[in-house]
């Protein structure tokens, strides 16, 4: 057994609230995480799996435990520059075109712009977004808003990809074909992905194993590995494999 | 929503409303009330354009002189406000200690500051430019201001996330992202810092508009003085104007984003 790539130990997160009982968001939360593995942090609102992707991208402070990336704090790989997150909403610049968009964080590392240039072009193809480029986001759709989104984040080649409900806004259709897409792209890359969201056939579809947490207080209630066959294509939805999955993971949130 | 072909239909229409009234009005105080005072209460529209047509180079001139020392009031106004709004983002310690005084500065009348500064500098030039930057710094600082509080947390998560500066942050997104509201102010303070420096002017200045203005009203010219009154009215309409245009050309994407406007000072 090799050494897990990143380590969550006794993880509690508690808000406080004035004039009023304090918010316990997570509890004891434990689990690791292998070297490119893709893993879904699945459960329904207010169980917390937000803020534990914010605790280990270092946007939030945990009240108590630690995070352990290769030895390392969440400060110390964000300030190594090897995150790339994609957000709930697109968070686009609205003053930037799609390919100005996709630039800003490689400006900031300071990626030499020949570099730069040839990479947008890249993740543009990649998202299927190549007659777009230089558009402004508002002329734009929403699921090609957050497919700029993805391109963004990957265009870094982060080490460590989190993405936060990407697909939650969008229809169940363009849901389907970009989770196609992220496999297709994840299988090039082989990054370690942390992927929050609050639908089942989706975790199934897209993971190596499944975190379910539950609700008040936040806390993992299982933890499934998901051993079908890469690479998948949405067809596999239709297996009962998948479908067993899927109603295993089901099954967990009644039990609690 | 009206085309852009209806829009200049409802301009043309207004200008040419706006003029036929004028002249009727002042054809009823001359010929049917029989006002002896008719010329220099209203006087005929034409007669006003024929006067402004006469005299146009003095009045561009006089204008001019006005108009020059309200745009470097009104940059360095704006540099002032932009500044301080900076500052007030950078700590809540120093928004708290700065904002009251921005207020007591608008409670202050214009009319009794100017002779202040100019019994101060004893400059009828640096006290208009002075003025007028007073007017402008205060729309602009707190647009700006509110600007730069809207950004949208996860627009900051995402440069945090990436570990970029402070002088990052502004440079990539706080400042673009204020620029709309910025504008705003701009729009707002334009033609006040124009007011501002044709008021400076009538403290007795010897050369602008309000010179004019002044003169021919002491002097009984009627026609002078609505010509005048005319010109200083174009030189806060172009102001306006040179703002909306500075913001088309810097703002492009903002021209199909409708109802981003900032708040109003």
């Amino acid at each position: 057994m090799t050494v897990p790539e990143i380590q969550i130990k006794n993880i509690s997160m508690v808000y406080p609230v004035n004039n009023g009982e304090d918010i316990v968001a997570l509890t004891d939360v434990n689990f690791d995480i292998q070297e490119g593995e893709f893993i879904s942090l699945l459960g329904p609102s207010g169980c917390g799996k937000t803020t534990l992707l914010r605790i280990i991208a270092d946007l939030l402070q945990p009240t108590s435990g630690s995070v352990s990336i290769r030895g390392q704090s969440p400060r110390d790989i964000r300030m190594q520059q090897k995150y790339g997150i994609v957000f709930q909403s697109p968070v686009l610049y609205d003053w930037r075109t799609v390919r100005r968009n996709i630039c800003m964080p490689m400006e900031i590392m300071g990626i030499p712009k020949k570099e730069r240039t040839a990479r947008i072009t890249r993740m543009l193809e990649l998202v299927g977004l190549q007659d777009f480029g230089y558009k402004y986001p508002f002329e734009l759709s929403g699921g090609m808003q957050q497919r700029v989104g993805i391109a963004r984040a990957l265009a870094l080649d982060p080490e460590f990809l989190l993405m936060d409900e990407p697909f939650s806004a969008l229809d169940e259709f363009t849901r389907e074909k970009l989770n196609e897409d992220l496999l297709n792209i994840w299988s090039k890359t082989k990054k370690t992905v942390i992927f929050v969201t609050h639908n089942i056939p989706e975790s199934v579809f897209l993971s190596d194993r499944v975190v379910v947490l539950s609700p008040h207080p936040g806390r993992i209630s299982a933890i499934v590995d998901i051993d079908l066959p890469r690479p998948r294509k949405n067809s596999i939805r239709e297996t009962s494999e998948f479908y067993d999955y899927v109603t295993k993971i089901r099954r967990s949130f009644e039990g609690v | 929503m009206i085309g852009k072909k209806d829009q200049r239909t409802v301009a043309i229409v207004w200008v040419i409303g706006i003029i036929v009234v004028w002249e009727l009005m002042a054809f009823l105080l001359k010929n049917v009330v029989h006002d002896p005072m008719a010329a220099t209460k209203l006087p005929y529209p034409h007669v006003v354009a024929t006067t402004f047509m006469e005299n146009w180079r003095m009045l561009l001139e006089a204008g001019a002189v006005t108009f020059s020392r309200a745009a470097i009031g009104f940059v360095l106004g704006t540099s002032v406000g932009i500044l301080l709004a900076v500052f007030m983002s950078l700590s809540k310690t120093m928004e708290r200690i700065a904002f009251p005084y921005l207020i007591i500065s608008q409670m202050i009348p214009v009319l009794g500051l100017a002779p202040i500064i100019f019994n101060i500098v004893r400059d009828m030039n640096v006290s208009r430019i002075v003025i007028a930057a007073y007017i402008t710094f205060f729309p602009v600082a707190v647009n700006m201001l509110s600007g730069l509080k809207s950004v949208e947390q996860e627009k900051k998560d995402l440069l945090f996330s990436i570990a970029a500066n402070k002088f990052k942050v502004y440079q990539k997104l706080m400042f673009p992202f204020a620029m709309s509201y910025l504008f705003t102010g701009l729009k707002i303070a334009a033609p006040m810092a124009v007011t501002a420096s044709i008021l400076v002017d009538m403290l007795g200045s010897k050369s602008g508009i309000g010179v004019k203005i002044l003169y021919a009203l002491y002097s009984d010219s009627a026609n002078i003085f609505w010509a005048s009154v005319l010109t200083s009215a174009f030189m806060g309409i172009i102001s306006f104007y040179i703002v909306i245009f500075a913001e088309r050309l810097c703002l492009p994407w903002q021209n199909a984003v409708p109802g981003k406007e900032g708040v109003r000072a």
